[in-house]
């Protein structure tokens, strides 16, 4: 190791290059000469092998590739001396990967090396394997490691590196150890004397009860003994007492591993741990040497986190409480960082928020410390305490540090403390305050979701409209406002501003004249917001004001030929329709409510928490009902909208421009067309779950009663429709139903059903887990249809509500209902609508499955593989991650079925797999209880047999990840426009009154039974 | 488990570097680049830790220790303890402490290879080994009678002098 002069020499040019370039100059004539020693054989003594390596190694730490050498280095193994066998050790495991071909090479060397007889050359054997620890390692080596650990006759100094070895091929490689034989094995190990050995053989110990904690409960015991052993007999030799503790990595490793086991059932072994636990908690103290700080809090925290693990009684917990308020005080910053780490931790596991509010003081001022970790810890502990008691001072305290904070933090900080007010404010207009001050000390750091959050607030808040107003106008006074401000008060004041007209420097003019002195500043995509609030604020003078509609005309006028195409649009259109009088008040009539739904802050901070596991703050948002959310009146139900508001786009935040596209499609789909049809008795039809069994023209008891759709048994197909007396002039239907039905389960317009009395179009707008369908039933006849009805037969995870549809349908007319559709949880059952109507004596039902399928849900999302692979590897397993091989599969080629993947919005990420015959993919899926949640799959083909593949899917849900799944493999087996559609084709020729259905009539008294069957 | 340790001076010149799982030379680079850039900017007296989730993924922490010239690194996940990882540091330190009397960092640039003999002693892959400075000093001072006894036999005739490294 030491002795090699040519080494020193290269250190030392090195040290005295004076800069990067001469370094590499250096570096690579060094390289050069290593390069030509290697091929000249016979002059490369093992001196000089080992004397270039480690050179080489030294390059590498440099940061240069080393691309060469490796074989020489790996030769070196084989050396029968010592120095040699060492560097090529040493080196072999810093240069190469557990996969590189020149190891399987040496394998046999290093097993030789193991079994051999010399420690020395078995230490370095086992270091190697420990450290690279692959998995020809470890299905090679690991009977002759377990033998070494076990054996008596090695010294300590090998069987502590053979514990640890063990535990790398572990981790490579589970079978690597036994676990039948092996427990036994383990618990004796535990009663080992020698702490170096014990150390490793307790972490061996933690990574095999992490894993299967059942299989060593017989070590539970063992390592409340060492604990014993230590802490209360301090039966430790000198060299591992450290600064009077006995041997903390110790103490540490025996009660991480007691943290694997669920709980400790046996009542002497519970007593004599919190005996050993209370001990440590009594017995430690603060003291100058800081070193002996670490030691023994290092001790103490572990010892906090078991305690917590063991969820011990109310009063070992308030102990604990109390060393963590004593700990966030201190001056030593590493204790003070703990201590805060550990009370957002206990805060997620039991219930001490009082205690710990006793201490928010001194969180706060924590928040100040120099030390950005600490700082952060702070801010954590702080949003995770906060609560409707605390939210003002703690949100007024985040405020006011969003000034002097660092920019890194700036973002997080202000996402917090806009949650916080959300979730927790007290009233309203404090929110409002809130969100507008954090626009105004930081608006680079306020996301849109934020204003567009205060937004929706406000829009739903009648209260808190003239409120919004007028701070809204205080602001615009200030001189320099970000630009966000301008947007939210933009918006609030167009909306509302009329509010204020009464009050001075708040008429429209002076409105518009401050507002307009803005827009100089402001970027793109602002501009068309102010357009709209012009638009409003002239619609809201009443009488007009010729002076203000001069200015706002030539606004816009001078955008009519914007090359921002959005800018013009508005411009234009606005200008038009100002022009219209009535028609322009209700085009810019005030935004109706929005729908409610789950914050998409809230969302988004609970999807960050959820991977930070910390969800201390959604476990108690669960507890404590939200004010905010209390005082928001919730979205009456299909509250049949004024047919001359502006329909509500569901899922849009982007306010301004749902108004620009309801003005550029001035018949939006929209409103009933026969308003006072709907009797009292078909609403309720409507609204009961069971409106089957009291609809009153339900065929249920006539022999041809309603069968299933296009259900599961094809031959039924055809039958959809059942005329309800054998008729000449009996019904044809036209086209296939299932094929429709499949069709539209990809593409969101299109004909669901048509026979020859009446056609039923659908259109589809899908947003997050919110869809608002028309169906436009079209008579097609020059006779009306009577005794029209429309009933929704929803499968349980969807909320629908389908407006009225009007009992008769005048001939060649066209009506339109709108649907509402809310996804409350995955799913992949179907809802189904239930259409009857009545031509002439003909009664004719069709039950037609609605295509508000999973995928609907869904919304395309590439990812990258930074982005992926983290994920996919946080999902652990089942019930989160599921595998299934399917057989069966139709025969597509790779790039088909990626077609057929993105057209059901599960997006595929090329390139991502490095095996091409793999498919990986990504999608959002959105329904109320899950909000927007990522999900991946894999799909692994085996070009040999392409009717078979291996699939896996994984979300954050388990029934998402489940349900997904099996929609995925029904779209691989299922053609969905193939074979069957020929049989209803064939069935469905024309007056062929359709046989008895084989479904019973029984079938159709129970809605239950009547879904099941048709799904 | 311990995913990598680093020695570098407060020029951020790297003096040791191992990672415990493989990672190509550039990856090395860039995170031993981007650990310096945190440490340079972190004022005395503060907490030994960071955090590191952007460098090193999610799960991560990083201690460390600055002693005069030389930082020196720990990065793990939440398997160990924070604290005892902090501890930890101390270990090579007074190993090496006692193998230099009063170690420098020109110890260590010029006695590299020594120094990967020491901490393969106290980390093994990825785990913690012996934690006392005693039994890493008996282990190391073995290897170095192996090597001096194999040198005086076959090397010491070849090289030019005994110059032993410092």
């Amino acid at each position: 190791m030491t002795g090699m002069r040519g080494l020193s020499v290269f250190i030392s040019d090195i040290r005295n290059c004076q800069n990067k370039e001469a370094e590499r100059l250096r570096v690579d004539k060094e390289l050069g000469n290593i390069r030509t020693c290697f091929k000249n054989e016979k002059v490369l003594t093992p001196y000089k092998k080992k004397k270039y390596v480690w050179k080489m190694l030294y390059i590498h730490m440099l940061g240069y590739d080393v691309d060469f050498g490796h074989m020489e280095a790996v030769s070196l193994i084989s050396a029968p001396k010592y120095p040699e066998k060492q560097v090529g050790y040493i080196v072999t495991s810093c240069l190469l990967n557990e996969n590189n071909d020149f190891l399987k090479l040496a394998i046999n060397t290093v097993r030789n090396d193991i079994i051999g007889r010399n420690e020395t050359f078995q230490c370095l054997a086992l270091t190697l394997v420990g450290n690279i620890g692959g998995r020809d390692f470890s299905e090679s080596l690991a009977p002759d490691v377990q033998k070494l650990l076990i054996s008596s006759s090695c010294r300590p100094l090998v069987r502590k590196k053979a514990a640890l070895c063990l535990l790398r091929l572990f981790r490579k490689n589970p079978d690597a150890v036994n676990v039948d034989g092996w427990a036994d094995r383990m618990a004796q190990l535990l009663d080992e004397r020698d702490i170096g050995v014990l150390t490793s053989s307790t972490s061996l110990l933690v990574a095999l009860v992490s894993n299967n904690h059942e299989a060593y409960s017989s070590c539970l015991p063992k390592c409340v003994k060492i604990l014993e052993r230590l802490s209360r007999n301090q039966d430790v030799p000198q060299e591992y007492t450290y600064y009077g503790i006995p041997s903390p990595w110790l103490q540490v490793k025996a009660m991480r591993a007691l943290q694997y086991f669920p709980t400790i059932e046996d009542p002497s072994t519970r007593k004599a741990l919190f005996e050993v636990l209370q001990r440590i908690l009594m017995g430690t103290d603060v003291v100058k040497n800081v070193n002996k700080n670490n030691a023994s809090h290092a001790v103490l925290f572990e010892a906090l986190s078991l305690v917590m693990h063991l969820d011990a009684e109310k009063e070992m917990m308030s102990q604990c409480v109390a060393l963590l308020g004593k700990f966030i005080s201190v001056r030593e910053p590493n204790i003070r960082y703990l201590g805060l780490e550990n009370m957002t931790r206990m805060l997620m596991i039991t219930d001490v928020q009082d205690i710990i509010k006793k201490h928010q003081s001194q969180i706060i001022t924590s928040l100040k410390d120099p030390d950005i970790s600490i700082r952060r810890r702070a801010l954590d502990l702080l949003y995770g305490m906060c609560d409707v008691s605390n939210a003002k001072d703690i949100v007024e305290e985040l405020l006011q540090y969003l000034s002097t904070a660092e920019f890194s933090m700036r973002e997080e900080l202000s996402l917090k403390a806009a949650i916080l007010a959300e979730k927790f404010a007290p009233d309203l207009s404090w929110y409002v305050d809130v969100i507008l001050q954090l626009i105004d000390k930081a608006g680079d750091f306020v996301s849109d979701d934020i204003w567009f959050r205060v937004v929706q607030f406000v829009t739903n808040n009648e209260d808190l409209q003239p409120y919004a107003a007028s701070k809204a106008r205080e602001y615009l006074d200030k001189i320099a406002i970000h630009e966000t401000m301008v947007k939210v008060s933009a918006y609030i004041l167009g909306e509302y501003g009329h509010l204020l007209a009464r009050q001075p420097g708040c008429s429209a003019s002076e409105l518009f004249n401050i507002l307009h002195e803005k827009l100089p500043t402001v970027s793109t995509p602002t501009i068309p917001i102010l357009l709209s609030t012009y638009a409003k604020l002239l619609m809201h003078t009443q009488p007009p004001d010729p002076e203000l509609q001069k200015k706002i005309w030539a606004v816009f006028k001078k955008y009519e030929s914007c090359i921002d195409v959005e800018i013009q649009q508005r411009a234009v259109e606005y200008f038009e329709l100002s022009k219209k009088g009535a028609a322009f008040m209700d085009v810019l009539a005030e935004m109706p409510k929005f729908p409610e739904r789950q914050s998409s802050l809230i969302k988004k901070a609970e999807d960050v928490e959820d991977t930070a596991d910390q969800s201390a703050i959604k476990l108690r948002a669960q507890q404590q009902p939200s004010n905010a959310l209390v005082l928001a009146e919730p979205q009456p139900v299909n509250g049949a909208p004024s047919p001359l508001k502006v329909p509500i786009v569901s899922g849009s935040t982007q306010d301004p421009d749902s108004v620009a596209r309801s003005l550029s499609q001035p018949n939006g789909t929209i409103g009933n067309i026969d308003p006072q049809i709907p009797s009292p008795d078909l609403l309720s039809d409507l609204l009961g779950p069971l409106a089957i069994e009291a609809a009153p023209e339900a065929v249920s008891t006539d022999q041809h009663g309603p069968i299933g759709a296009e259900g599961v048994p094809e031959e039924v197909d055809g039958s959809a429709i059942v005329p309800v007396e054998e008729q000449t002039n009996s019904t044809e239907l036209i086209g296939n139903i299932a094929e429709r039905f499949h069709a539209l389960c990809l593409k969101d317009s299109g004909v669901l059903y048509e026979d020859s009395h009446v056609q039923i179009g659908i259109k589809a707008e899908w947003r997050g887990h919110h869809g608002r369908l028309v169906l436009f039933m079209g008579n097609k006849n020059t006779s009306p249809l009577t005794s029209v009805q429309a009933l929704i037969l929803p499968p349980a995870h969807l909320k629908l509500d389908l407006s009225p549809v009007p009992d008769t349908i005048p001939p060649r007319a066209q009506v339109q209902s709108p649907l509402e559709v809310m996804n409350i949880r995955p799913s992949r059952d179907v809802a189904v609508l239930d259409f009857s109507y009545k031509f002439g004596t003909n009664m004719v039902n069709a039950k037609l499955r609605i295509p508000a399928t999973l995928n609907k849900f869904l919304q395309p999302l590439q990812l990258t593989s930074e982005e992926f692979f983290p994920q996919w590897r946080a999902l652990s397993g089942p019930p989160l991650k599921l595998q299934e091989v399917v057989r069966g599969v139709r025969p597509l080629a790779l790039p088909e079925m990626a077609n057929l993947f993105n057209s059901f919005h599960v997006t595929v990420c090329p390139g991502l797999d490095p095996n091409p015959n793999n498919l990986v993919a990504s999608t959002t899926f959105y329904s109320e209880s899950t909000g927007a949640m990522l999900c991946l799959a894999r799909i692994e083909t085996d070009p040999a047999d392409r009717t078979q593949l291996r699939m896996t899917v994984g979300s954050g849900d388990p029934s998402l990840t489940f349900e997904l799944k099996e929609f995925i493999k029904e779209q691989l087996i299922t053609i969905p426009m193939g074979s069957r559609a020929i049989v209803p084709a064939a069935g469905s020729g024309p007056a062929q009154p359709v046989a008895q259905p084989p479904s019973p009539a029984t079938l159709a008294d129970d809605p239950g039974a009547l879904l099941a069957g048709l799904l | 488990m311990i995913k990598a340790v680093m020695m570098m001076n407060t020029q951020g010149k790297p003096r040791l570097a191992k990672f415990y799982n493989y990672m190509p030379v550039e990856k090395q680079q860039e995170l031993i680049r981007g650990v310096f850039s945190v440490l340079c900017s972190r004022p005395e007296n503060v907490s030994n830790f960071l955090e590191i989730d952007s460098l090193f993924g999610p799960d991560s922490r990083l201690v460390y220790k600055h002693y005069a010239t030389l930082y020196f690194v720990l990065v793990f996940d939440g398997s160990e303890n924070e604290l005892a990882m902090l501890d930890l540091i101390q270990v090579p330190v007074e190993t090496l402490d006692k193998c230099f009397s009063n170690v420098c960092e020109l110890d260590i640039v010029f006695n590299y290879s020594k120094m990967h003999a020491v901490l393969d002693e106290i980390v093994f892959g990825g785990q913690v080994l012996e934690t006392s400075s005693a039994e890493v000093m008996k282990a190391v001072e073995e290897i170095s009678k192996l090597e001096a006894a194999s040198n005086s036999i076959s090397l010491v005739p070849k090289s030019v002098s005994g110059w032993r490294g410092r």
